[in-house]
């Protein structure tokens, strides 16, 4: 097992891709951070609620883990790879598990360049600006670990999904839409379901303060339970699937 | 070279399975939806022996490797090396090296790194260090001397995109040889290679096999391999056609005779009064089998058939294997 994660690791650094996705989330976070920062009032970035919304500039980073997973397992499908990795290890369960490892290892380093980012430059901008700080140590604390949380687990996820997908263009797209798109409308439209849509028990591991959401512990909670159908999903799929 | 063969016509008779043998698919029969792409294959190869597996494009040559390797699960018989399946041996990739497809490379990595995160799955120690850093060294230790191996060590550290097609199989076969293989498996890997790149590849397998090692490589052009195989698997439809030492393919060599006369008629029965036989081409033309032309010449002026043409026609193992995995109307 430990043979396979290192493995995994290699390839995760041996091509551009996850430096690429790092370069995407800093750019995001960072836009994020500057424009919630710079553009609102000294008066608003007094409220408690645009502060949050300041320092958690960091959750984008949970799309971008969920794109390594994605593109860990995809790529290997898309440029044949797939096939030299389960010649060599042949229980297939055991590749995407090193690779669920992997991810969240990368997810976990993901997370805290985001919360770097987005505290580092948040808080610069609030004392740059002479506006004190108005979230207790709980909501800090909160918004830390809950970006770590999501950005691992969605990466974990992401192996799933990919797997399930396989195709790198149809996960990835699939993957946006649903986050952008279908999840934001189920959340608008059905609230419902939607604060029990794997993005809306994410928000609720950061969000506190949305009363439609359910309690952080219980979307941490029901974060992986998603992650570990998605990549219960995929390892079934993948080891009955023929790699042709 | 020892060479372990069963000529078997059609469908093979159940085989009990025999020390030593490599290579084993047994009532192999893969579907994929209502295509037949392996049909009821059975084949057994001898340790170092250097097989051919032949067929034309969608024979079933490919499905057959991916089911040795556990990679296509088969819809009913088996396919076994060293006497089980694939995912059953222990460090398979220790026994086993396997080139599947020219281009399974991600091209924005290096070769090396490419080889690295193989041979790091692989799980070599050196001396039994089994910390990180030992693993690190022991796969770092094995890619630079397969690099080595395939002669690849100069461009070892450029992005897989720039390689030549070539310099792709030989990677491929790095890749293969991590493990320091008993049974090299190898699925067309003159594909695309210009006529260097071929013999480079057939001085390698037969240092290979020299080590008493075992190959089992496909293609399409029997050209290809006739000089490296010593026995081939010749598939065609999913069915097997013929499972032969090369020798017993040279041997249907024949030296035909082809005839072009208006009365070619009476010369086939002329002929057939020598006990020679003929086949009749078209209206004027006639192929004599496994007889000089001076002889077919003498038999004809003996029979007063005018002759218009005389070509004596050698046949190649080419025209063995096409003729071998010819349509067969049904």
């Amino acid at each position: 097992m430990i043979d396979q994660l290192l493995s995994e690791l290699r390839k995760m650094r041996s091509t551009r891709t996850n430096f690429g996705l790092l370069a995407g989330m800093i750019g995001l976070t960072l836009l994020s951070v500057l424009v919630n920062g710079l553009v609102l009032s000294v008066a608003d970035l007094r409220g408690h609620d645009n502060q949050h919304t300041l320092l958690s500039a960091g959750t984008s980073g949970a799309l971008f883990a969920a794109l390594i997973g994605v593109m860990a397992i995809t790529s290997e499908f898309r440029h044949g790879t797939i096939r030299s990795t389960f010649v060599v290890t042949p229980d297939r369960s055991r590749v995407i598990a090193a690779k669920v490892i992997a991810s969240l290892l990368m997810g976990v380093a993901f997370g805290l360049v985001a919360i770097g980012l987005s505290f580092g430059v948040g808080y610069a901008i609030l004392a740059g600006r002479g506006i004190d700080f108005a979230l207790d140590t709980n909501h800090v604390l909160l918004l830390v670990f809950g970006t770590l949380l999501m950005t691992a687990l969605w990466a974990a996820l992401g192996v799933g999904l990919g797997a399930v997908v396989k195709n790198q263009v149809f996960a990835v797209i699939g993957l946006i839409l649903w986050a952008f798109a279908i999840d934001n409308l189920l959340r608008e439209l059905v609230p419902d379901v939607g604060r029990f849509t794997p993005v809306g028990v994410s928000d609720s591991l950061t969000a506190g303060f949305a009363d439609y959401l359910v309690a952080p512990v219980a979307g941490g909670l029901l974060l992986i339970a998603y992650t570990v159908a998605f990549v219960a999903a995929g390892a079934f799929v993948v080891a009955r699937r023929d790699v042709t | 070279m020892t060479t372990t063969s069963h000529a078997v016509a059609g469908s093979p008779p159940f085989r009990a399975l025999v020390e030593g043998e490599v290579v084993q698919a047994e009532h192999l029969t893969k579907r994929f939806g209502d295509l037949v792409a392996v049909d009821d294959l059975g084949f057994a190869l001898g340790r170092g022996t250097v097989t051919g597996f032949l067929g034309p494009n969608g024979a079933g040559k490919t499905t057959t490797l991916r089911m040795l390797l556990h990679l296509v699960e088969p819809t009913a018989g088996s396919a076994l090396v060293f006497g089980r399946h694939y995912q059953e041996l222990e460090r398979p990739a220790d026994r086993v090296g396997a080139v599947l497809e020219a281009a399974d490379f991600h091209p924005g990595r290096s070769g090396r790194d490419h080889l690295f995160s193989l041979a790091l799955a692989l799980g070599q120690t050196t001396a039994g260090d089994r910390s990180f850093a030992g693993r690190e060294r022991a796969a770092r230790t094995r890619v630079d001397a397969v690099l080595e191996l395939v002669e690849l060590s100069g461009a070892a550290r450029r992005r897989v995109g720039s390689y030549s097609l070539g310099m792709r199989q030989r990677l491929g076969l790095a890749g293969a040889l991590l493990g320091d293989p008993e049974l090299l498996i190898l699925d067309e890997p003159a594909n695309g290679l210009d006529p260097e790149g071929v013999r480079w590849l057939r001085d390698f397998l037969r240092r290979f096999a020299a080590e008493g090692k075992t190959v089992l490589v496909s293609s399409h052009v029997l050209a290809e391999v006739a000089q490296t195989v010593d026995q081939v698997v010749i598939i065609n439809k999913g069915r097997l056609v013929t499972f032969a030492p090369l020798a017993e393919l040279t041997a249907r060599l024949s030296g035909g005779v082809r005839v072009r006369a208006p009365g070619v008629v009476r010369l086939q029965s002329a002929l057939e009064g020598q006990g020679i036989r003929s086949t009749l081409l078209d209206g004027n033309e006639l192929l004599v089998e496994g007889t000089p032309s001076a002889r077919v010449g003498e038999i004809a002026f003996h029979a007063g058939v005018l002759l218009h043409e005389l070509v004596p026609e050698s046949s190649t193992l080419e025209d063995v294997f096409l003729e071998l995995t010819a349509e067969v109307p049904s």
